[in-house]
């Protein structure tokens, strides 16, 4: 390839200076070595392009996009024998480097050498003239700030030129080829929005701007929409092991056996005893150490369940102690066994008492999730901080705060409704089936009718009661984990 | 409702992580008998024009916030946990130049600190390694660059990994959040995963046990861990960056800039700069 | 007081073993012949035997030497002042308390230190209407009578909803089988209670002052129900309550139990017209 390239160059040379000396033919082809040489990476002969890449501009996202602000960053090493005096740079038609600053990095090995020089940019080029010679060998690095791709998307490769101290001037490689991805529609209605007056008088206010910046909204939107499934996702896959884990070990809290019991409140006593993020390092950190590695998520879904499956042994030890006595005894009454009676008498009716509580634990352990952030889950948090970091602007937790309260609020409301439900249902409301046609029932039934509304609300006042005090006890720490004193009110029954 | 009060406090308590919650003071090296040789500075600028002031959060200090995880340029000393490092004696040098007092609020997350600055009101200046950037410049200001530094790629020792093999769908590399090693990974690695955690020991932890495949971080401090904590890893890779660093300061008091460059200016000139660096680094760079 | 109780012999009282069931049975008919109503057959053996029941809790004595035997389709009812035990012996007798003491026997068959799942046996001969009705809240009145015939005597679903039916029809609730426990009267709870025992075709019905929770206007649809079935179901009926005329009408004996201890019986009309006890009369008076 380079040989025939030497020999088409050559041949055309030798048709156009036939009365050149053979020194100046020897010359050129010289040239031309050199030139085709540079292609070879470990050349060092002339100039070499180490790489070309592009910031991502894609809000959160890891994309170059056409059309909007970037960074360029060029690298290349000056060639051995030579001195660098200016440097060009080119993209192809519809890039642009107009109103693009350039900062210079030259170095030597580690080290920086202090030169400056200035940049030109006209369209899609961009001249870069050094105040002093580049010396050989040197890595020079340009990072162009602010210049913009073609908008429509494809591979760009950068290429150019330079000129050596003595004048003469060389083409460069081409870089390896940058994949710009076109416009998306996001980011076009971020456009519009930067274009709006409105939006710049909203962003001039600083708190606006700093918290509630629109554009910034609607892209962190997007952007952390991968985050909030995690999220979810965590929480939905954990939550079933908690709930099973979690009414294991309250079963074994309320047995018999003392070592049974033993081991209970050590699980729940000291995961309920220590913090989550300290659960979550010692997991993330320590299982590695000693050999066992599980994918990231997988692990968070695991520290998630054991966790919560503590605090929800606890609401179903809780839950289980609020069923008052007689209803063990009236299951015994009847012949049941203890796995009868647990099973279809007293479980039922806790799955009932602890829904509220169960809901706002589900609650917790949601938000929750975003301390995973700390170990690299790439759930909500770690793509707002993500986005914060690169933005400088608190909007991208706004967007999270957000995207936690679409799921918490409705749960918050569900929470209330149920218990406004138990509630009712507890003092003898609720719903009431449809009267049944039983053939011969009709005097019992009126006398019925009679006797309930004569004495419903007087008779159960009393049976009511203490009900509603059980329940009081269990809905009360709604909002977060219930402690253990909820056990103590429950048992007052 | 106590215990998950805890965990939230929890939450918080890793916002400010070292624990070291009290102010502490710069260390033995600052002054306030700085005021006869720094008086010429600040009355001659008080004098030629009044627009050379700047404010301070609290007069006649000058106050800090820094991320101290970041060894050996600021980092807490195990014993008094007061803030030590190469930017703590420049900044305690700035602050004598300047006739000030010095004092470091509470640790900060690393990628709070431009923000903090920009929002101004709580520190005047940060100085932990920040490498100038264009992003961060849109932020806030910087002095001039008072020191030169490089990335590294760190991975366990004898890890076949290089900068080619990183750039790989099933890869994880973690950085500190916010740091120019994170800018360098989405750009450099766009195929792997980019894993920014609040610290270096912990990011580094993770390279140790493998939860990561490589950590990219300011060489510097890079080859200080490695010595001092975790022998079993190794710099696979330097890149040459030559990033600069420089101090952070708000838009808001250009003087205050002014008055830092010229801090440094002198402290360059006469030498204070080189001994500290001969202090921290064993020789001048 | 314990120290006074001539059984009394460090923590736990020492009895004489069970009697054998021939020596017990002729021992019985030989008291009681004058103290019930109940007609009694040739050969017949007391369905609940009682023998030197003691009961404490912690330190307090609930039940001192309590003796008392039950015929098969008897009617009794068990009267006394608070916390003279009676409801402790009626627990005793399915056992939802442990004797401290002494034998209880139901069909000869010796209950107190048995195993656990002969404990579940038992309690399907012997059903109990609790003071509180202790209806399961989450299930509708039909599944509360329907649980106990499938999970613990395996009917199927048909026939238990057939017998829920059934029974619910005997207390006059049919219409009301699919109404959950808070929706009903404390009245209609405690017919569905009832019921539930009743579904379960037990040998000895146990009632525990099953009108005492209720407001005055509602116990008669309760004492109707129970009179019903001492009348005409020929059930062993074991009655604990304050409803004097109730005794009166439908006992077929009346025992008469204060501190722990049974101090008079014999039928209604006689211990409630002559009481041969001072304590007796006094506490017929104070209630009549």
């Amino acid at each position: 390839m380079s040989h025939m390239h030497e020999n088409a160059m050559t041949r055309g040379e030798s048709h156009h200076t036939r009365c050149v000396p053979a020194l100046a033919l020897a010359l050129s082809v010289a040239l031309v070595l050199v030139a085709t040489l540079a292609l070879l990476p470990v050349s060092a002969l002339a100039m070499t392009t180490n790489k070309a890449t592009a910031r991502p501009n894609e809000d959160g996202g890891s994309g170059v996009i056409g059309a909007m602000d970037t960074r360029l960053t060029w690298e290349g090493t000056v060639g051995d024998d030579e001195e660098v005096s200016s440097i060009t740079l080119s993209l192809p038609e519809g890039a642009t480097f107009d109103h693009a600053s350039t900062r210079i990095t030259v170095l030597d090995g580690l080290n920086r050498t202090s030169i400056d020089g200035t940049a030109t940019s006209s369209g899609n080029s961009v001249d870069v003239q050094f105040s002093e010679g580049i010396p050989a060998g040197s890595l020079v690095r340009l990072e162009i700030t602010n210049m913009q791709f073609p908008a429509d998307g494809g591979d760009y490769v950068v290429s150019g030129g330079y000129t050596t101290a003595d004048g003469q001037s060389h083409v460069l490689d081409d870089s390896a080829a940058i994949t710009v991805i076109a416009n998306t529609p996001l980011q076009a209605a971020v456009s519009w929005l930067d274009a709006q007056p409105w939006v710049a008088a909203w962003n001039s206010n600083p708190f606006l701007g700093m918290f509630f910046k629109p554009q910034l909204l609607l892209t962190s939107f997007a952007s952390l929409f991968p985050g909030w499934l995690v999220c979810l996702g965590i929480v939905l896959a954990c939550y079933p092991f908690a709930i099973v884990l979690g009414l294991a070990f309250a079963m074994l809290k309320t047995s018999r056996h003392k070592v049974l019991r033993a081991i209970a409140i050590c699980y729940i006593n000291l995961l309920r005893g220590t913090p989550l993020f300290l659960q979550i390092y010692i997991m993330f950190f320590g299982l590695p150490m000693v050999g066992i590695n599980i994918d990231n998520n997988v692990l968070g879904v695991i520290v998630m369940a054991v966790n919560s499956s503590a605090y929800l042994a606890e609401i179903f030890r809780a839950g289980i102690q609020s069923i008052p006595q007689g209803q063990y005894e009236a299951a015994a009454s009847l012949g049941m066994n203890g796995f009868q009676t647990m099973t279809s008498i007293i479980l039922p009716q806790t799955v009932r008492r602890v829904i509220p509580t169960v809901t706002s634990d589900f609650i917790t352990s949601y938000k929750d999730t975003s301390l995973l952030s700390s170990v690299g889950v790439m759930e909500l948090m770690m793509f707002s901080k993500n986005l914060t970091t690169t933005t400088g602007n608190i909007t991208p937790y706004m967007a999270a705060a957000i995207y936690y309260l679409i799921v918490t609020l409705p749960l918050i409301k569900v929470v209330g409704i149920i218990e406004n439900n138990i509630a009712r249902s507890e003092r003898g409301g609720g719903p009431r089936p449809k009267r049944r046609a039983v053939a011969g029932a009709s005097q019992q039934a009126s006398k019925a009718e009679e006797e309930l509304t004569a004495s419903a609300e007087v008779s159960h006042v009393e049976a009511a009661k203490p009900a509603a005090d059980v329940f009081a006890a269990l809905s009360a720490p709604f909002v977060s984990h219930p402690t253990v004193d909820l056990g103590g009110v429950a048992d007052g029954e | 409702m106590k215990n998950s009060m805890s965990r939230r406090q929890f939450i918080l308590a890793a916002g400010a992580l070292a624990g070291s919650a009290v102010l502490a003071g710069c260390g033995g090296s600052s002054t306030s008998s700085s005021s006869t040789s720094t008086s010429t500075d600040s009355s001659s600028s008080s004098a030629s024009a009044s627009d050379d002031s700047y404010t301070l959060v609290k007069d006649g200090t000058l106050t800090v916030v820094a991320e101290l995880g970041f060894a050996p340029f600021e980092y807490m000393n195990d014993q008094t946990g007061d803030p030590e490092g190469f930017d703590v004696d420049v900044i305690n040098a700035v602050a004598e130049k300047m006739g000030l007092q010095c004092e470091y609020l509470p640790n900060q997350k690393f990628d709070t600190l431009v923000p903090l600055i920009k929002q101004g009101g709580k520190a005047d200046v940060s100085i932990a390694a920040i490498t100038i950037t264009d992003v961060r410049e849109e932020s806030v200001d910087f002095s001039e660059p008072y020191l030169d530094s490089n990335q590294a790629i760190v991975a366990i020792k004898g890890s076949t990994e290089t900068e080619a093999t990183l750039n790989d769908a099933s890869k994880q590399v973690v950085c500190q959040g916010g740091t120019t090693g994170n800018d360098w990974i989405t750009e450099n690695l766009p195929n792997a995963t980019c894993v920014p955690v609040d610290d270096v020991t912990a990011a580094l932890t993770g390279v140790q046990t493998g939860l990561y495949n490589a950590m990219v971080v300011d060489l510097p401090v890079a080859k200080y861990m490695l010595t001092n904590s975790f022998s079993d890893l190794d710099i696979i890779e330097e890149i040459a960056t030559g990033e600069q660093y420089g101090i952070a300061i708000s838009k808001d008091n250009p003087n205050l800039t002014k008055a830092v460059n010229k801090a440094l200016e002198d402290m360059k000139s006469d030498g204070t700069m080189d001994s500290i660096e001969t202090k921290w680094f064993g020789s001048t760079i | 007081m314990a120290s006074k109780h001539r059984h009394s012999h460090g923590d736990v009282p020492v009895v004489p073993d069970a009697l054998s069931a021939e020596e017990a049975a002729n021992l019985a008919f030989a008291s009681d012949q004058t103290l019930t109503k109940h007609h009694f057959t040739e050969g017949e053996h007391p369905i609940v035997r009682i023998e030197h029941l003691n009961k404490s809790f912690d330190e307090t004595k609930v039940l001192r030497d309590v003796n008392l035997d039950v015929w098969p389709g008897e009617v009794v009812v068990v009267l006394g002042p608070s916390g003279s035990g009676k409801s402790t012996m009626l627990r005793c007798i399915n056992l939802l308390e442990t004797p401290t003491a002494g034998h209880i026997l139901i069909e000869d068959q010796e209950i107190t230190g048995q195993s656990k799942t002969d404990v579940n046996k038992l309690r399907r001969e012997v059903g109990m209407v609790f003071q509180s009705f202790n209806l399961f809240p989450h299930l509708t009145a039909k599944q509360n009578v329907m649980i106990g015939q499938t999970k613990v005597l395996k009917r199927s679903k048909e026939d238990a909803e057939a017998e829920a039916m059934k029974q619910l029809t005997a207390v006059g609730l049919a219409d009301r089988a699919d109404f959950k426990p808070p929706q009903l009267s404390g009245g209609q709870q405690q017919r569905v209670a009832i019921a539930r025992a009743v579904a379960m075709h037990p040998n000895v019905l146990l009632f525990d002052e099953p009108t005492s929770a209720l407001d005055p206007e509602l116990v008669r649809g309760v004492l109707d129900v129970i009179r019903d079935l001492a009348e005409n179901s020929g059930m062993t009926m074991i009655v604990v309550t304050h409803e004097m005329d109730f005794a009166r009408e439908v006992a077929d004996r009346v025992v008469f139990m204060e501190d722990g201890v049974v101090v008079e019986q014999g039928v209604p009309e006689k211990v409630f017209d002559h009481p041969e006890n001072a304590r007796t009369a006094e506490f017929l008076g104070s209630i009549g």
